[in-house]
């Protein structure tokens, strides 16, 4: 089974026409673990193809770029995604394959890992290549309160999807000029009926991207009330960041499920974490143990959300949010010439 | 009558875990075992389809004798039936070798609906939902946060979570689901449903009963394998705490981290 298979593969994203910058995070973790295992680097696509991807892939030097299209490719559709992927894995035998670990990546990721009948590392936070030449995957596990160093040993190609964040993408200094291959998509089995009446994309909402944003706002019980949100997002945007929530607060109602930041929400992992009026729950406190930077914001200066802090303000929100926003304002780049004076 | 199979799992309270800072083990004495979270939607959810449509409800779960607990909060919260997993040769199961295992034994129940929490909060790898509809051959919803099963029971409409919205998808019965916390807020079962679930049989079911070989299942059966475990540099936080009398200042010192980590603006 392990014998003569050769390639690493990396399956990207597409936001609408956009790429994904998770994708670019995969090409350059492909980049090093190709490099290492000495193989090619490839990169899967699938989906309707758009303007100046291919050019923006091409950067990061893959050495193949693989599109699938076809009508079936309008809207994601796990089943479609997968078989699409076996098929080619079938002909060409890759030993590796990396996932993003978004809602799409791990569900394309196990449904092909059952497929395959091989194994998957799920939301690896670490893959290298090992001093004998082993492809080995680290992961978190019980909540982040241990790590799992995972090695695939008989079956190929190898899975693991990976968290997004896990690497700034690099553009090789090499240039490689990737072969282009177009394909078409695996059509649906007629052994059942599975139709995607719509996609929805929410974006448009102040919530953002938890999974994928450099900066997440998180609000507790401290906010008071939904109102006070109109406050936070008018930050968020400042900044860039999205905005989540504790369970407290998801439980109020004031912010959808979808925007719950834990264990039993979503677990992020930003640069910069900014907790405002979070006590800090320990099933909070796991779903933002991988995040760079914790700052947090909160009246009580008992509250445990200060001992995971890097930097803390023992502070009303409703003060200090107001100055950020001012001094973030003034610091806009097409002020910033007439503040610097 | 549609036949729906639940599958669940007794995990660690993971709020409750605490590191050994000496030898940097995880402290489980003491740490209380629970029913998986996201299960809890789960059955929820099978609970309210049964009501609404009519069928029969099974949970499953893989795990030692006292994993039973899992199960007789299953049945208090209104499944019909029960079956625990419990072999020696299931030890050690990674999610394939899981995933098999449970599809051995839906298919030898027999299903219509499989329903399973979007994932177990100690392992939260998301994976065995898929990996169980693809060895049954039948497609999945993962991230349900909404479902409608049509009346005649043959197909249903299912809300999904995306990375930056949602999927309207219209599926085929059988077919399987993940549940997310969207889905339902579930029921706390009544202390007299508790006491009556204690009274129900759980069967018992080993590999034999499933018909799997041994190399098949547990350990024997896994594709990866864990060659380290290790805890992870725990994040000391010890950062300054700046307090309220000077906040300006506060935030002065915060815009220069923000400029530190290259936060855009």
């Amino acid at each position: 089974m392990s014998d003569n298979s050769s390639g690493v593969w990396v399956v990207g994203e597409q936001r609408g026409s956009q790429l994904a910058t998770v994708t670019l995070e995969l090409l350059t973790v492909g980049r090093s673990i190709a490099d290492n295992l000495k193989e090619e680097l490839s990169v899967l696509l699938i989906g309707p193809e758009s303007g100046d991807t291919i050019r923006i892939l091409e950067d990061y030097s893959p050495d193949n770029i693989i599109l699938i299209t076809g009508e079936e490719t309008q809207h994601y559709l796990t089943e479609i995604h997968s078989d699409s992927i076996a098929s080619l894995v079938e002909k060409n035998r890759p030993s590796v394959i990396l996932f993003p670990a978004t809602y799409d990546g791990r569900d394309t990721a196990a449904r092909l890992a059952a497929r395959l009948q091989v194994g998957l590392a799920a939301d690896c936070t670490e893959v290298r290549v090992d001093e004998t030449g082993r492809f080995v995957q680290v992961r978190p596990a019980f909540g982040g309160n241990l790590m799992a160093t995972i090695n695939q040993p008989i079956t190929r190609p190898q899975l693991a999807t990976l968290r997004p964040h896990i690497v700034k993408p690099v553009k090789p200094t090499k240039k490689i000029s990737p072969r282009i291959q177009r394909v078409t998509a695996v059509p649906a089995s007629s052994g059942y009926q599975k139709t995607v009446l719509k996609t929805v994309r929410e974006v448009a909402d102040e919530s953002g991207n938890l999974d994928e944003a450099e900066v997440v706002i998180g609000v507790g019980r401290g906010l008071g009330g939904k109102d006070k949100l109109t406050m936070v997002n008018q930050l968020a945007r400042l900044m860039d960041a999205a905005v989540g929530g504790s369970r407290g607060v998801v439980d109020a109602g004031w912010l959808p499920h979808n925007q719950q930041i834990g264990l039993t929400g979503r677990v992020i992992s930003p640069k910069l974490y900014l907790a405002l009026g979070v006590s800090g729950a320990v099933q909070h406190l796991v779903g933002v143990r991988t995040a760079k930077e914790i700052v947090a914001v909160n009246t009580d200066p008992e509250a445990p959300i200060f001992k995971v802090a890097t930097f803390g303000i023992v502070g009303d929100m409703f003060k200090v949010v107001p100055l950020l926003i001012k001094e973030l304002e003034t610091k806009s780049p097409i002020e910033s010439t007439v503040q610097a004076k | 009558m549609l036949r729906i199979v639940v599958c669940v799992k007794q995990v660690p309270d993971v709020a409750e875990i605490r590191i050994d800072e000496v030898k940097h083990t995880l402290i489980r004495t003491g740490v209380p075992s629970i029913l998986n979270p996201f299960d809890e939607f789960a059955v929820e959810e099978a609970v309210k389809i049964r009501d609404a449509v009519g069928g029969e409800i099974t949970v499953v779960t893989m795990g030692p004798m006292q994993a039973k607990d899992a199960l007789y909060k299953c049945l208090a919260m209104g499944a019909d039936r029960a079956v625990l997993l419990c072999d020696a040769k299931f030890a050690g199961a990674d999610t394939w070798a899981t995933s098999k295992t449970l599809a051995m034994t839906i298919q030898k129940i027999g299903y219509d609906l499989v329903i399973c929490g979007m994932k177990a909060v100690d392992g939260e790898t998301c994976q065995v939902g898929p990996e169980i509809a693809e060895i049954l051959g039948i497609p999945h919803v993962s991230y349900v946060k909404r479902v409608e099963v049509k009346g005649d029971g043959k197909s249903l409409l299912a809300e999904r979570s995306t990375e930056e919205g949602h999927q309207l998808i219209n599926c085929s019965i059988p077919c399987l689901l993940t549940a997310s916390k969207a889905l339902n807020i579930p029921r706390v079962p009544t202390v007299i449903n508790q006491m009556m679930a204690k009274k129900k049989p759980i069967e018992t079911f080993t590999a034999e009963t499933i018909g799997a070989e041994k190399d098949q299942v547990g350990l024997a059966g896994s594709r990866t394998q864990v060659v380290k475990v290790f805890t992870p540099n725990l994040r000391s936080g010890g950062g300054k705490i700046m307090n309220a009398d000077d906040l300006q200042g506060s935030v002065t010192e915060l815009l220069e981290l923000f400029k530190k980590e290259g936060i855009k603006r």
